[in-house]
Protein backbone atom coordinates (compact mmCIF):
# COMPACT_ATOMS: atom_id res chain seq x y z
CA UNK A 1 0.00 0.00 0.00
CA UNK A 2 1.32 3.78 -1.23
CA UNK A 3 2.07 5.83 2.09
CA UNK A 4 1.31 9.67 0.93
CA UNK A 5 2.89 12.53 3.16
CA UNK A 6 2.26 15.66 3.31
CA UNK A 7 5.10 17.76 2.63
CA UNK A 8 4.89 21.65 3.96
CA UNK A 9 7.15 24.01 2.60
CA UNK A 10 9.68 23.26 -0.55
CA UNK A 11 12.47 25.46 0.11
CA UNK A 12 15.60 24.55 1.72
CA UNK A 13 13.87 21.92 3.83
CA UNK A 14 11.30 21.12 1.92
CA UNK A 15 14.11 19.68 -1.04
CA UNK A 16 15.99 17.37 0.54
CA UNK A 17 12.81 16.12 2.63
CA UNK A 18 10.62 15.48 -0.37
CA UNK A 19 13.32 14.23 -2.34
CA UNK A 20 14.06 11.60 0.25
CA UNK A 21 10.36 10.51 1.02
CA UNK A 22 9.81 10.09 -2.70
CA UNK A 23 12.91 8.02 -3.23
CA UNK A 24 11.45 6.02 -0.06
CA UNK A 25 8.04 5.54 -2.17
CA UNK A 26 5.88 7.57 -0.55
CA UNK A 27 3.17 9.60 -2.72
CA UNK A 28 3.90 13.30 -1.95
CA UNK A 29 2.18 16.29 -1.84
CA UNK A 30 3.98 19.20 -1.09
CA UNK A 31 2.63 22.83 -0.48
CA UNK A 32 4.07 26.30 -0.77
CA UNK A 33 3.10 29.46 -1.96
CA UNK A 34 6.23 30.57 -3.26
CA UNK A 35 8.01 30.81 -6.50
CA UNK A 36 11.34 29.84 -7.07
CA UNK A 37 14.26 32.81 -7.20
CA UNK A 38 17.54 33.31 -8.24
CA UNK A 39 18.93 34.01 -4.49
CA UNK A 40 17.03 30.57 -3.08
CA UNK A 41 19.83 28.56 -5.77
CA UNK A 42 22.64 28.27 -3.19
CA UNK A 43 20.48 26.44 -0.18
CA UNK A 44 17.87 25.06 -2.58
CA UNK A 45 19.61 22.53 -5.11
CA UNK A 46 16.38 20.85 -5.93
CA UNK A 47 15.80 24.00 -8.10
CA UNK A 48 17.96 25.35 -11.05
CA UNK A 49 18.35 28.31 -12.66
CA UNK A 50 15.63 27.37 -15.01
CA UNK A 51 12.69 27.11 -12.42
CA UNK A 52 13.12 30.88 -11.63
CA UNK A 53 10.08 32.10 -11.48
CA UNK A 54 8.27 28.92 -11.64
CA UNK A 55 6.25 27.85 -8.30
CA UNK A 56 7.93 26.17 -5.96
CA UNK A 57 5.99 23.24 -4.72
CA UNK A 58 5.07 22.11 -8.29
CA UNK A 59 9.32 22.39 -9.39
CA UNK A 60 9.90 20.09 -6.53
CA UNK A 61 7.38 17.85 -7.25
CA UNK A 62 8.39 17.77 -10.65
CA UNK A 63 12.10 17.10 -9.36
CA UNK A 64 10.57 14.15 -7.29
CA UNK A 65 8.89 12.58 -10.05
CA UNK A 66 11.98 12.53 -12.50
CA UNK A 67 13.71 10.46 -10.05
CA UNK A 68 11.20 7.63 -10.64
CA UNK A 69 9.10 9.29 -7.43
CA UNK A 70 5.26 10.20 -7.37
CA UNK A 71 4.58 13.83 -5.97
CA UNK A 72 2.08 17.04 -6.94
CA UNK A 73 2.40 20.42 -6.16
CA UNK A 74 -0.02 22.93 -4.67
CA UNK A 75 0.91 26.32 -4.72
CA UNK A 76 -0.93 27.86 -1.46
CA UNK A 77 0.31 28.90 2.17
CA UNK A 78 -0.80 25.54 3.78
CA UNK A 79 -3.85 26.87 6.87
CA UNK A 80 -5.65 24.64 9.08
CA UNK A 81 -9.00 25.63 6.78
CA UNK A 82 -7.83 24.03 3.55
CA UNK A 83 -6.06 21.36 5.61
CA UNK A 84 -8.53 19.04 5.54
CA UNK A 85 -8.44 18.68 1.94
CA UNK A 86 -5.15 18.83 1.24
CA UNK A 87 -4.08 16.54 4.08
CA UNK A 88 -6.72 13.80 4.02
CA UNK A 89 -5.73 10.42 4.03
CA UNK A 90 -2.52 11.31 4.87
CA UNK A 91 0.47 8.56 6.50
CA UNK A 92 2.75 11.11 7.44
CA UNK A 93 2.89 15.00 7.73
CA UNK A 94 6.78 17.05 7.69
CA UNK A 95 7.18 20.78 7.67
CA UNK A 96 9.94 22.79 6.39
CA UNK A 97 8.40 25.98 6.18
CA UNK A 98 9.58 29.09 7.18
CA UNK A 99 6.48 30.52 9.18
CA UNK A 100 6.63 30.21 12.87
CA UNK A 101 3.05 30.28 13.33
CA UNK A 102 2.63 27.98 10.04
CA UNK A 103 4.78 25.35 11.68
CA UNK A 104 2.64 25.33 15.35
CA UNK A 105 -0.64 25.34 12.76
CA UNK A 106 1.00 22.11 10.92
CA UNK A 107 1.30 20.30 14.17
CA UNK A 108 -1.50 20.86 15.88
CA UNK A 109 -3.23 19.73 12.65
CA UNK A 110 -1.32 16.34 12.94
CA UNK A 111 -1.71 16.00 16.64
CA UNK A 112 -5.27 16.12 15.84
CA UNK A 113 -5.56 14.15 12.84
CA UNK A 114 -3.68 11.10 15.15
CA UNK A 115 -0.88 11.93 11.97
CA UNK A 116 2.80 11.20 12.94
CA UNK A 117 4.58 14.34 11.84
CA UNK A 118 8.41 16.07 12.03
CA UNK A 119 8.84 19.76 12.19
CA UNK A 120 11.96 20.99 11.16
CA UNK A 121 13.99 24.51 11.47
CA UNK A 122 17.41 25.45 10.39
CA UNK A 123 18.53 29.01 11.26
CA UNK A 124 22.16 30.47 10.39
CA UNK A 125 25.03 27.27 11.42
CA UNK A 126 22.32 24.83 13.33
CA UNK A 127 19.00 23.83 14.11
CA UNK A 128 16.24 21.06 14.73
CA UNK A 129 14.07 18.42 13.87
CA UNK A 130 11.52 17.16 16.05
CA UNK A 131 9.51 13.83 15.72
CA UNK A 132 6.03 13.57 16.99
CA UNK A 133 3.79 10.67 16.79
CA UNK A 134 0.07 9.83 18.72
CA UNK A 135 0.76 9.39 22.28
CA UNK A 136 4.00 11.03 22.57
CA UNK A 137 4.83 14.67 23.85
CA UNK A 138 4.12 17.35 20.81
CA UNK A 139 5.13 20.16 19.00
CA UNK A 140 3.24 22.38 21.53
CA UNK A 141 3.96 20.13 24.54
CA UNK A 142 8.03 21.29 23.58
CA UNK A 143 7.05 25.13 22.53
CA UNK A 144 4.22 26.55 23.95
CA UNK A 145 3.76 28.97 21.04
CA UNK A 146 5.77 30.51 18.12
CA UNK A 147 8.63 33.41 19.02
CA UNK A 148 7.36 37.04 18.34
CA UNK A 149 9.17 38.21 15.28
CA UNK A 150 11.79 40.02 16.77
CA UNK A 151 13.18 36.65 18.31
CA UNK A 152 14.10 35.12 14.80
CA UNK A 153 16.03 38.34 13.42
CA UNK A 154 17.07 38.32 9.53
CA UNK A 155 19.06 35.43 10.26
CA UNK A 156 19.81 33.49 7.33
CA UNK A 157 20.91 30.09 7.15
CA UNK A 158 24.18 28.32 5.83
CA UNK A 159 23.39 26.49 2.19
CA UNK A 160 24.58 22.76 3.44
CA UNK A 161 23.08 23.07 7.12
CA UNK A 162 19.36 22.89 5.61
CA UNK A 163 20.61 19.90 3.34
CA UNK A 164 21.89 18.26 6.63
CA UNK A 165 19.06 19.28 8.79
CA UNK A 166 16.63 18.25 6.32
CA UNK A 167 17.76 14.51 5.55
CA UNK A 168 17.83 13.94 9.55
CA UNK A 169 14.41 14.96 9.35
CA UNK A 170 13.53 13.08 6.73
CA UNK A 171 15.46 9.55 7.96
CA UNK A 172 13.24 10.45 11.51
CA UNK A 173 9.89 10.35 8.99
CA UNK A 174 10.67 7.33 7.04
CA UNK A 175 11.23 5.70 10.80
CA UNK A 176 7.93 6.82 12.04
CA UNK A 177 5.96 6.06 8.50
CA UNK A 178 7.71 2.72 8.75
CA UNK A 179 6.26 2.46 12.82
CA UNK A 180 9.52 3.30 14.71
CA UNK A 181 8.28 5.71 17.34
CA UNK A 182 11.95 5.17 19.45
CA UNK A 183 11.96 9.32 18.69
CA UNK A 184 8.47 10.57 18.74
CA UNK A 185 8.53 13.03 21.17
CA UNK A 186 12.08 13.58 20.80
CA UNK A 187 13.84 16.79 19.30
CA UNK A 188 17.31 16.86 17.45
CA UNK A 189 19.17 19.65 18.44
CA UNK A 190 22.02 20.77 15.89
CA UNK A 191 23.60 24.15 17.63
CA UNK A 192 26.55 24.63 14.99
CA UNK A 193 27.54 21.89 12.41
CA UNK A 194 31.01 23.55 11.74
CA UNK A 195 31.67 22.00 15.27
CA UNK A 196 29.91 18.57 14.97
CA UNK A 197 27.71 16.71 13.54
CA UNK A 198 26.17 14.93 16.76
CA UNK A 199 22.36 16.20 17.94
CA UNK A 200 21.64 17.16 21.52
CA UNK A 201 18.74 14.45 21.46
CA UNK A 202 16.17 15.87 23.97
CA UNK A 203 13.28 13.33 25.06
CA UNK A 204 10.52 15.98 26.44
CA UNK A 205 7.24 14.81 28.27
CA UNK A 206 4.07 15.34 27.33
CA UNK A 207 2.90 19.19 29.37
CA UNK A 208 -0.27 19.10 31.38
CA UNK A 209 -3.23 20.89 30.10
CA UNK A 210 -1.63 21.09 26.12
CA UNK A 211 -4.54 22.37 24.38
CA UNK A 212 -3.00 20.40 21.00
CA UNK A 213 -2.80 16.89 22.80
CA UNK A 214 -6.24 17.67 24.35
CA UNK A 215 -7.22 17.27 20.60
CA UNK A 216 -5.79 14.13 19.64
CA UNK A 217 -8.15 11.19 19.19
CA UNK A 218 -8.99 9.92 22.29
CA UNK A 219 -7.90 6.48 21.35
CA UNK A 220 -4.22 7.95 20.98
CA UNK A 221 -4.06 10.32 24.09
CA UNK A 222 -1.68 8.98 26.41
CA UNK A 223 -3.54 7.18 30.06
CA UNK A 224 -3.77 9.69 32.47
CA UNK A 225 -3.02 9.09 35.58
CA UNK A 226 -6.02 9.14 37.98
CA UNK B 1 31.90 25.78 35.75
CA UNK B 2 28.88 25.41 33.25
CA UNK B 3 29.16 25.72 29.67
CA UNK B 4 25.57 27.74 28.51
CA UNK B 5 24.97 26.83 24.85
CA UNK B 6 23.35 29.67 23.18
CA UNK B 7 21.67 29.43 19.72
CA UNK B 8 22.30 30.54 16.60
CA UNK B 9 19.81 33.09 16.81
CA UNK B 10 20.54 35.11 20.09
CA UNK B 11 24.69 34.80 19.09
CA UNK B 12 24.90 38.45 18.08
CA UNK B 13 24.55 39.38 22.02
CA UNK B 14 27.41 36.76 22.50
CA UNK B 15 29.54 38.09 20.03
CA UNK B 16 29.07 35.70 17.65
CA UNK B 17 30.02 33.01 20.80
CA UNK B 18 27.95 29.49 20.42
CA UNK B 19 28.88 28.52 24.17
CA UNK B 20 29.43 30.78 27.31
CA UNK B 21 31.49 29.15 30.01
CA UNK B 22 31.16 30.50 33.91
CA UNK B 23 30.15 29.69 37.23
CA UNK B 24 26.51 29.00 38.42
CA UNK B 25 24.69 27.28 40.67
CA UNK B 26 21.18 26.73 39.20
CA UNK B 27 19.95 27.39 35.80
CA UNK B 28 18.25 30.78 37.37
CA UNK B 29 22.12 31.53 38.50
CA UNK B 30 23.33 30.49 35.13
CA UNK B 31 20.88 32.95 32.98
CA UNK B 32 21.75 35.81 35.37
CA UNK B 33 25.60 35.42 34.78
CA UNK B 34 24.93 34.92 30.93
CA UNK B 35 23.02 38.40 31.44
CA UNK B 36 25.79 40.09 33.35
CA UNK B 37 28.70 38.99 30.54
CA UNK B 38 26.32 39.63 27.76
CA UNK B 39 23.49 41.87 28.71
CA UNK B 40 20.14 41.23 26.64
CA UNK B 41 20.25 37.64 26.44
CA UNK B 42 18.64 36.91 29.50
CA UNK B 43 15.31 38.77 28.42
CA UNK B 44 14.98 36.41 25.51
CA UNK B 45 15.12 33.93 27.39
CA UNK B 46 12.85 34.73 30.77
CA UNK B 47 9.61 37.44 30.77
CA UNK B 48 9.42 40.18 32.68
CA UNK B 49 7.99 37.79 35.67
CA UNK B 50 11.19 35.79 35.78
CA UNK B 51 9.33 32.84 33.67
CA UNK B 52 10.95 31.13 30.78
CA UNK B 53 9.55 32.48 27.44
CA UNK B 54 6.65 30.21 26.28
CA UNK B 55 8.50 29.88 23.02
CA UNK B 56 11.79 28.87 24.83
CA UNK B 57 13.07 25.44 26.15
CA UNK B 58 16.08 24.88 28.23
CA UNK B 59 17.55 22.01 28.75
CA UNK B 60 20.73 20.26 31.41
CA UNK B 61 22.67 17.99 29.20
CA UNK B 62 19.52 15.77 27.87
CA UNK B 63 17.35 16.48 30.09
CA UNK B 64 14.64 19.05 30.04
CA UNK B 65 14.56 21.47 32.54
CA UNK B 66 10.98 21.22 33.46
CA UNK B 67 12.04 17.35 34.23
CA UNK B 68 14.50 18.33 36.91
CA UNK B 69 13.66 21.43 39.46
CA UNK B 70 12.81 23.94 36.78
CA UNK B 71 15.15 27.15 37.01
CA UNK B 72 16.05 26.23 40.10
CA UNK B 73 17.78 23.09 38.74
CA UNK B 74 20.96 22.66 40.69
CA UNK B 75 24.15 22.60 38.36
CA UNK B 76 27.23 20.40 38.45
CA UNK B 77 30.90 21.25 37.45
CA UNK B 78 30.55 20.45 33.25
CA UNK B 79 27.29 20.62 32.91
CA UNK B 80 25.87 21.64 29.89
CA UNK B 81 22.71 24.26 29.66
CA UNK B 82 21.31 24.44 26.08
CA UNK B 83 18.69 27.26 25.52
CA UNK B 84 16.81 25.90 22.47
CA UNK B 85 14.07 28.55 21.47
CA UNK B 86 11.49 27.74 18.55
CA UNK B 87 12.86 28.60 15.29
CA UNK B 88 11.32 28.62 11.94
CA UNK B 89 13.36 29.44 8.98
CA UNK B 90 15.14 27.41 6.29
CA UNK B 91 12.94 28.64 3.26
CA UNK B 92 14.44 32.44 2.95
CA UNK B 93 17.14 33.99 3.75
ZN1 LIG C 1 0.97 18.53 23.34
Amino acid sequence: MTRRALVVGAGGLGGPLALALGAAGLELWIVDPDVVEASNLHRQVQFTPADVGQPKAARLAAAVVARGGVARGFQTRWTPDDADDLGEAMDLVVDGCDDPGTKFGVADWAVAAGTPYVIAAAVQLGGNAMAGAPGAACYRCLFEAPAPALQCATAGVLGPVVGAIGGVAAALAIGLVRGDRTHAGSIFVFDDLRAGADPRIVRFQPRPGCPACARAPVATRRAESA
Amino acid sequence: MITVRVPGPLRALTGGAAEVSLDAVTVRGALAELERKHPGVATRVLDASGAVHPFVRLFVGADDIGDLAGLETVLADRDELAIVPAIAGGAHA
